[in-house]
């Protein structure tokens, strides 16, 4: 039995380790352009705010392929064909398959900018973006920072902590305003306007990106005003790597398009992680949640079925938690207003709640997002999943956020209302 | 040999906290209380009581799911299985404090707090370890040793299950095996 595994990140890494806990025999290939060194790519938002070193990234050492029996090949993947069962490599190398796992992730969203100096613009993915950026970096200098979400957000942080001043520019009214309501995005905004050294521009775009002339860059925006910086980086989202698959006839849509087994339209191809359109639990419908453990789930859940053990993936939904000016942010499942119109929102606020606030559609919990609130997301999570209704909200939970039992207590909330099926 | 792990009875919880006081002291440098209350670093408790249905008390613990969320959502790989079999264990030393554990666990059971393990780090994951090196030394986990009620217990999880069919045939029938 051959399983090959392309992408040797948060998912395929993942795979690898079950399909060699539940197969000590079979052979199973990773391909990978970088199978080394065995980092977590996360990390490097920590290693640009000084918190941790680089060697900190590591997760194993080089001997880790070794240990798990697995051959990781330091190649790329050109072409497949599932009618053929086979893999095509940078190498010129073909590789065939029992079962093959598609887990080569996504890359950052380009930035629609023009200008001389539009490949100026540095990515935050991995730890070649890292060097770049650090590379720039200087304690006095200056950056720009495009994207209001969770990656743009880390990048303004770090940079702060560098000894720059960061200019945040935002195309929405708001910052995270994809990841948290209006009171926590308005939050966060106000605290960003009143940092000294970062200045926030909300509804703003950059059009072009020119040669500076006091500093190396130069961003025109749409507001017709002009920034000069020393670093400009990107946080726009990523876009699953579907490019070289379009001619393979698997079913592609914003990502590789997913079943509750984590199956591809090919029984024999299986896809996880930043690259999979997989089952969302909230929407019902195929999404990519492009989020860690998500990866690491599905990079389990894939290799389960690969190797015949039948199990189901319940969904994905997105979870999100940053420390945000010495408050912790968390939020999990639909919070988004614009997702969120016409369901109940129940602000709970017992003694050291925090802010934080439930989304209900039609009866059933689809969402929580939290400030300075006690870390009960996963509990909220799981009740999401659970479908926990309105009604059955324990007051013993309500009234004491901080002390309460957990929601899955005996004699608590989520036995009765388990959503069957 | 079966894997002994703890039994929650939560009929006999009082809420008197003993377990969280030993497990605290367990935890500490100096392993006796009169000690542990003055480290400078202070021990903290990994089992919570929690209130709960109708106000009563809820000892709250780790329950070393497999798989466990708290060990996916973990990016710097701190929580091992490799410490200990059956465990999920927070190695302080690559714990960078970014709270994901927390945030993933479906219990409610990790908490963040200064350890004497990692002491340069101003917060790390702290949740239940299983008294992993009491046990290896012939003993039983903390919160265990201190409970007067037999509300935990450390026993072998299929007995524990056995004895609830036991009590139902007996209640039901009057037999007994």
């Amino acid at each position: 039995m051959r399983y090959v595994v392309v992408g040797l990140h948060a998912a395929g890494r993942s795979a690898c380790t079950w399909l060699r806990k539940v197969d000590k025999t079979a052979e199973i290939i990773g391909i990978d352009p970088s199978p080394q060194p065995v980092y977590s790519r996360p990390l490097i938002s920590y290693v640009l705010s000084g918190e941790l070193a680089a060697r900190d990234m590591l997760v194993a050492g080089d001997g880790f392929w070794k240990e798990q029996g697995v051959t990781a090949l330091e190649d790329r993947a050109l072409a497949l064909d599932p009618g053929r069962g086979r893999l095509d490599l940078a190498s010129g190398r073909s590789l065939t398959y029992d079962r093959l796992l598609l887990a080569c992730g996504a890359r950052p969203r380009p930035v629609s900018l023009t200008g001389p100096m539009a490949g100026q613009v540095c990515f935050f993915r991995g730890r070649r973006d890292l060097e770049r950026i650090l590379g720039r970096v200087r304690p006095g200098g200056s950056a720009a920072v495009l994207g209001g979400g969770l990656v743009g957000f880390k990048l303004t942080m770090g940079f702060l902590k560098r000894g720059l001043s960061v200019t945040l520019i935002v195309t929405s009214p708001r910052p995270l305003s994809l990841n948290v309501d209006s009171h926590v995005g308005n939050w966060v905004g106000e605290r960003l306007k009143n940092t000294p050294g970062v200045t926030l521009l909300t509804s703003t775009s950059v059009r072009s990106v020119e040669a500076g002339t006091g500093a190396p860059l130069r961003l025109d925006l749409d507001s017709g005003q002009s920034l000069e910086v020393d670093i400009v980086a990107a946080g726009k989202g990523v876009v699953p790597e579907t490019g070289w698959l379009a001619d393979s006839g698997l079913e592609c849509d914003y990502g590789i398009v997913a079943d509750a087994a984590l199956r591809t339209t090919d029984e024999r191809v299986y896809v996880a992680g930043d690259l999979a359109q997989a089952p969302d639990l909230i929407h019902g419908d195929t999404r990519v949640n492009a989020i860690w453990p998500v990866a690491v789930e599905q990079g389990r859940v894939a290799a389960l079925n690969m190797a015949g053990i039948k199990t189901a993936y319940a969904g994905s939904m997105a979870m999100n938690a940053i420390p945000v000016f010495g408050s912790k942010m968390i939020s999990v499942g639909v919070v988004n207003p614009a997702l969120t119109r016409g369901c109940d929102e129940v602000t709970v606020e017992g003694r050291g709640a925090g802010y934080l606030k439930l989304v209900f559609r039609d009866q059933r919990l689809i969402g929580a997002v939290g400030l300075d609130a006690p870390p009960r997301l996963g509990e909220l999570a799981f009740a999401i999943r659970r479908g926990l209704c309105r009604r059955d909200i324990p007051s013993w939970w309500l009234d004491n956020p901080k002390q309460a039992a957990p929601l899955a207590a005996p004699g608590g909330c989520l036995a009765r209302n388990a959503r069957l099926a | 040999m079966i894997q002994k792990t703890v039994i929650v009875r939560l009929e006999r919880c009082v809420g008197c906290m003993q377990c969280m006081i030993r497990c605290a002291e367990a935890h500490s440098q100096s392993k006796t209380l009169a000690e542990a209350i003055r480290e400078p670093i202070l021990a903290k408790p990994r089992i919570h009581l929690g209130v709960g249905p109708e106000g009563r008390p809820f000892p709250n613990k780790c329950r070393h799911c497999e798989p466990a969320p708290c060990q996916d959502a973990c990016m710097p790989w701190a929580i091992r299985d490799d410490i200990a079999p059956g465990l999920k264990v927070v190695d302080p030393t690559r714990c960078i404090g970014c709270g994901m554990c927390a945030m993933a666990c479906p219990y409610y059971v990790i908490r963040f707090y200064r350890d004497a393990g990692a002491p340069e780090r101003p917060s790390v994951a702290i949740k239940c370890d299983g008294c992993h090196e009491r046990v290896a030394a012939g003993g039983i986990p903390a919160c265990v040793t201190a409970c007067k009620t037999g509300a935990l217990a450390f026993e072998e999880v299929n007995l524990y299950l056995k004895e609830g069919t036991n009590r139902l045939a007996q209640a039901a029938y009057g037999v007994h095996s």
